[in-house]
């Protein structure tokens, strides 16, 4: 009996010795870009979080595409006018809900908090004893966990050995007890990212980690930076990463890829946002809110455009569609439209000059394109008006 | 045998005698134990009132024994005057919610002898080689 105890022992010892070996090389490699203070204040600012998730933008398409669980039927339904507008405004809640973002907090070290220190103890039994609260309603993150060394010191335990038994006792649906192999080997997760399975990845790594793991903040870098490199941002627009991977270029002041690809893709105010967000981080003394405040005055919001856009399904119903919706649809632009793009460009443009630009030809290059897009589509637009006779206002 | 539920079909008398302990569960060779509040006068694996917890005395693959304790309707039991077995006093003595068990001391200081003697008949074997 004694024999297999002791066997027992070296077989818990040699696990325990693997176990070290594997955090010790795992969870990949670590990541260049870290975040050196705690960014928690300013990523939940209220303004920050307004401008994260205009940059996020809202296609409702996207985010209720089909995903691969269990269940994705469709219910069919007869519905009012009335009742089918109701159900647009809570897509558009249950969107928002659905977008909400991971919070971004700095990594939380592991304190050493001992409740009782008795050396008569000392040898009491071979193992150390491990003690959870199950008591009924209680949060993981209030759930106590206390340890009693063999020794006979009685602490808290360490933050990795009360989520592994928050995760035995309350499991989570989705998370594994053990680090999932995506994350452990180097090889496969380089093939995930090299695959540009850039949301399943953050997917993962939320059910799996807690914001405030050290594994949480690499992974999510690594990811980052890779998506930096290959420039898929189309990718995470719309999902709930999206505003995260903003900050995270703001904070490390690589803004410029990004920028790039909003001034590619036509999403001016975007652009002129991420600079603004940039320019709050890093305290640059560049008067943004003015502009924004144009913008916003000219613009809609995200949830209201996609809320408009659901609309637009009565209004089509209904004959007598005004000729300037018919030249809106026709060019994708209005009078607003053209006007927020001025405002944004003359922003931009005085960004790209500043000395916070890194990849100023490339930036110059895409805005001069952009502009004459837009002239064109601003001559088309005049003269579609014109031939309409629709008085210019 | 059919496992009764943690809320407990255990039927009581108000004023009988309560006791909190352990029910063993798991097989041969393999102990696992419940820690129940049920009649001090019943067996062990009738029906049970409550459940409060559990305890796995075989050590884990990180080598560690687990114990789950529902802390809250312990101390309600506690109040009401439930009795307590040896083990699990013990038990909740080593977690820290009561004072230590005397036998704790008893067997931690019979653990350190016998690791001295041990260590002693060793060295004098070593020595007399």
């Amino acid at each position: 009996m004694h024999l297999l105890r002791q066997l027992r022992q070296v077989n818990g010892l040699r696990s325990l010795r693997q176990a070290t070996r594997q955090v010790a090389t795992g969870p990949t490699k670590p990541a260049t870009l870290q975040y050196e203070r705690d960014p928690q204040p300013l990523f939940t600012d209220a303004e920050t979080q307004r401008l994260l998730q205009s940059m996020t933008q809202l296609n409702l398409d996207r985010v209720f595409r089909k995903r691969t669980v269990p269940d994705n039927s469709v219910e069919t339904k007869f519905m009012t006018d009335e009742q089918l507008d109701s159900e647009f405004q809570q897509m558009v809640e249950r969107a928002k809900q659905r977008l909400q973002m991971p919070p971004i907090v700095t990594i939380k070290k592991d304190e050493e908090r001992i409740i009782a220190k008795d050396p008569a103890l000392k040898d009491f039994a071979s193992t150390k004893y491990v003690f959870t609260d199950i008591t009924f309603g209680l949060r993981q993150s209030e759930r106590k966990v206390v340890v009693r060394e063999t020794d006979g010191t009685l602490a808290y335990a360490t933050l990795e050995t009360t989520k592994r038994m928050n995760q035995l006792y309350f499991p989570l649906e989705g998370r594994q007890s053990y680090n999932p192999r995506m994350f452990l080997l180097e090889e496969l997760f380089a093939k995930c990212l090299a695959e540009h399975k850039y949301e399943f990845v953050l997917d993962r790594l939320l059910v799996q980690y807690e914001p405030h793991e050290p594994e949480f903040h690499n992974i999510s870098a690594r990811v980052f930076e890779h998506l930096n490199e290959s420039k898929q941002f189309d990718l995470l627009r719309s999902t709930r990463h999206f505003g995260p991977m903003a900050f995270f270029y703001a904070w490390h002041r690589c803004i410029d890829d990004l920028l790039y690809d909003m001034i590619r893709r036509d999403y001016l105010s975007n652009a002129v946002e991420l600079i603004a967000l940039s320019y709050k981080i890093h305290k640059v003394p560049v008067e943004y809110l003015p502009t924004l405040a144009q913008l916003d005055a000219l613009q809609i919001t995200p949830a209201q455009r996609a809320l408009a856009e659901l609309r637009s399904v009565f209004r089509n119903r209904e004959e007598n569609q005004g000729i300037e919706q018919e030249i809106h649809t026709a060019i994708g632009k209005t009078e607003q439209d053209f006007a927020a793009d001025e405002v944004s460009l003359k922003f931009i443009e005085q960004y790209i000059a500043s000395e916070h630009a890194l990849k100023k030809v490339q930036l110059e290059l895409a805005v001069q394109t952009l502009k004459e897009v837009n002239r064109e589509k601003l001559l088309l637009f005049q003269g579609l008006k014109k031939a309409h006779g629709v008085q210019a206002s | 045998m059919p496992l009764s539920p943690a809320s407990g079909i255990g039927r009581f008398y108000a004023k009988s005698a309560k006791i909190i302990r352990f029910v063993r569960l798991g097989c041969t060779n393999r102990p696992f134990y419940h820690i129940v509040v049920m009649e001090r006068r019943k067996n062990q694996h009738q029906p049970v009132i409550e459940q409060v917890g559990s305890y796995d005395p075989l050590p884990n693959d990180s080598n560690e024994r687990l114990v789950a304790l529902n802390t809250e309707r312990i101390r309600h039991w506690l109040g009401k005057g439930a009795h307590l077995s040896t083990p699990a006093a013990e038990l909740l003595g080593i977690a820290g919610l009561l004072p230590i068990h005397p036998r704790t001391y008893m067997s931690a200081w019979r653990n350190r002898r016998a690791a001295a003697e041990a260590e002693a008949s060793a060295e004098k074997a070593e020595s007399n080689s």
